[in-house]
């Protein structure tokens, strides 16, 4: 983690503004990402947070340009990745850029290799793609990037399918894939919800370090309330297809402004300093087609005020870039 | 002295009780064997070697009533609400199945008791008309919950009961177990990977490492005067969610296979505290009782102690 106040004055690299991503179904419209806005700065880790349909994986995939089709569709707002509006680009155009100068570790290490083609395939692939390099550069490049996620002797491994990794090595071996092309927006969606505890803190420390190294911007996404605090200077917090709050990962632990960003925080045991019952945020999620009206939070807010129910509360600064979505702050 | 609900004697000498109206919570990576020993208490499967003990009788030799009344006390809410309700029954039958076939209940008298138990977990006893996909996975968890609830056991084995769920619904479902842990008097032997879920709610850890007990304490011992080399990596594996705690130094290396487990101590190739020493790499450590009701199997642990 860097210092929060050196961070302000570097150049912005992502900047997202009212990104909207809907789903079109039968049954209606399903508003996925719904006005999303928000900034990553060189060499900065953020963090998105949100629990199931809260639209944290939609948005990056948004980000990538690869939301699901046919259904989903990007139907509004801008990515501006530095001076370039992603979302203007042509297909073609757009490939320059993903796997490339971005690129995303899923969920998944599983589906996210093919089965049938060896680990050097895979890493070889964006290099032959994107840098067209051949031969023996390329192969030197793949190694540097097995060694780089600290895969045991490479050159041998070079030669294995994915069937041969354990679950930790193979989310090193995406990590490799993305990284390989040296990219500079890194979007890491759950990467460690499937490992185990102790390989999940040697995964985070690798990134954490490789972040260090080459000043790479990354996207964490997460329910994990405490990836987040180890990982990422700034925290999005995402409750039904918009961010509630954003803002500095120490300031906003240490003083939520947003009641559900303080239900979050207090509904999830501490270890080392147990409480004694958890707080319990009540009811369930929205069901994105149905949103209610107003804030999406009121339901299950515990300090809901008639405004609340009527309309959305407007985005209120809690100073530098940080702000919030709630009427106690505009009050 | 409280009394214990089952007891669970392996043949290296490593037993650990789950007493009366408590939790006792196993925790360790995956192949550690902390789901192997919660099938062994289900009957889901037979242990090898070693026993497991129910009010002083070996439970795999249970027979007629005796066994019929284990399956009564002992009863499970496993990890995922979604293959684990039948979709095609609706909810007042799934709940109902064990009251029908334990205790011949039917008619008025079984509505009744669906309804109590709904409404012992949350829900509204209208809702036992409707189909499993009716409900989120929260709702679906209380279901499970519920059904566990019918034979009014003494024991509920508790595998992963939240890692399915969302945070704000986490809270919900482990704030439900310990009311109805306090209502009911119930024993839970919970199995988790999830340390901070673990201290929250047990009050005896026992912690194990490819397929092997290497720790077993009071809940605060464990967290407080960890032992074990692997608890303490374990314990500094944990991203928590305060950023004014960093993580600590967790260890290399990976989870050892079960199958082909290394030789003497099963942690040494990753311990911090092995430093080359021949007796970690050839003898399987002791169990030893290293303060009152503190166990665990290292070598090293005296010299650590020392240290301190």
């Amino acid at each position: 983690m860097t210092n929060g106040s050196t961070q302000q004055e570097k150049p912005v690299l992502l900047d997202v503004k009212d990104l909207k991503t809907h789903f079109f179904q039968r049954q209606g419209v399903l508003k996925a990402v719904d006005g999303v806005s928000f900034t990553v700065r060189e060499g900065e880790a953020v963090g998105l947070v949100g629990e199931s349909g809260s639209g944290k994986t939609m948005t990056c995939l948004s980000l990538m340009r690869l939301v699901p089709r046919p259904g989903a569709r990007i139907v509004g707002g801008e990515v501006w990745f530095r001076d370039q509006n992603l979302l203007e680009l042509t297909e073609a155009e757009m490939r320059e850029y993903r796997g490339h100068r971005m690129a995303m570790i899923m969920q998944d290490p599983q589906t996210s290799l093919n089965p049938v083609l060896t680990i050097g395939d895979q890493v070889m692939e964006p290099v032959k793609l994107h840098l067209k390099e051949r031969g023996a550069q390329a192969l030197e490049r793949v190694l540097e990037a097995l060694r780089a996620v600290r895969i045991p002797s490479p050159e041998d491994r070079l030669r294995q399918y994915p069937h041969q990794f354990s679950g930790g090595m193979r989310q090193r071996v995406v990590a490799a894939m993305g990284l390989v092309t040296n990219p500079e927006l890194l979007i890491a969606d759950e990467p460690t919800t499937s490992l185990d505890v102790t390989i999940q803190a040697q995964f985070l420390g690798l990134i954490r370090d490789l972040q260090r190294e080459h000043q790479t911007s990354v996207i964490w996404v997460t329910h994990d309330l405490g990836i987040v605090a180890q990982m990422c200077d700034r925290v999005n917090v995402m409750y039904a297809g918009r961010i509630v709050e954003s803002g500095e990962v120490r300031k906003i632990y240490k003083e939520p402004q947003h009641p559900y960003t303080k239900a979050l925080l207090d509904s999830v045991p501490i270890m080392g300093n147990p409480r004694p019952r958890l707080y319990q945020i009540d009811g369930q999620p929205p069901d994105l087609r149905s949103i209610p009206t107003g804030c999406p939070f009121w339901p299950r807010c515990p300090s809901v005020m008639d405004i609340c129910k009527e309309q959305y509360p407007p985005k209120t600064p809690t100073g530098g870039d940080d702000f919030v979505h709630c009427w106690l702050a505009e009050k | 002295m409280r009394r214990s609900t089952v007891v669970v004697r392996a043949v290296d000498g490593v037993s650990f009780a789950v007493d009366e109206g408590t939790t006792f919570a196993l925790v360790g990576e995956s192949g550690c064997g902390k789901t192997t020993i919660a099938k062994n208490v289900l009957l889901l499967e037979r242990p090898t070697q070693g026993e497991i003990k129910f009010e002083g009788k070996n439970i795999h030799q249970l027979r007629g009533r005796e066994l019929k009344e284990y399956k009564r006390t002992v009863q499970a809410v496993f990890q995922d609400p979604y293959s684990s309700l039948n979709p095609r029954m609706q909810v007042k039958d799934i709940i109902g199945e064990p009251l029908r076939v334990h205790e011949g209940m039917g008619g008025r008298r079984l509505q009744t008791r669906v309804g109590e138990l709904l409404e012992n977990v949350g829900l509204n006893p209208v809702t036992g008309g409707f189909f499993p996909h009716q409900f989120s996975g929260g709702q679906r968890q209380r279901i499970a919950i519920a059904r566990a609830l019918a034979l009014r056991p003494r024991l509920i084995v508790l595998d992963e009961p939240v890692s399915g769920l969302d945070v704000s619904i986490r809270a919900q479902i482990l704030n439900l177990l310990v009311d109805l842990q306090h209502e009911f008097g119930l024993s839970y032997l919970l199995i988790s990977h999830d340390l901070a879920i673990v201290e929250h709610m047990s009050h005896q850890v026992g912690v194990m490492y490819v397929g092997k007990m290497v720790e077993l304490a009071r809940k605060d011992e464990m967290f407080s005067e960890t032992l074990h080399p692997y608890t303490k990596a374990l314990l500094a594996s944990v991203p928590r969610p305060d950023p004014e705690i960093p993580m600590g130094i967790t260890i290399s290396g990976e989870v050892a296979s079960p199958i082909n487990p290394p030789s003497g101590c099963r942690f040494h190739p990753r311990c911090p505290a092995y430093q080359e020493s021949a007796i970690c790499r050839e003898q399987d450590p002791e169990w030893r009782e290293i303060a009152p009701q503190h166990w665990t199997a290292c070598h090293k642990v005296e010299s650590a102690v020392h240290q301190q």
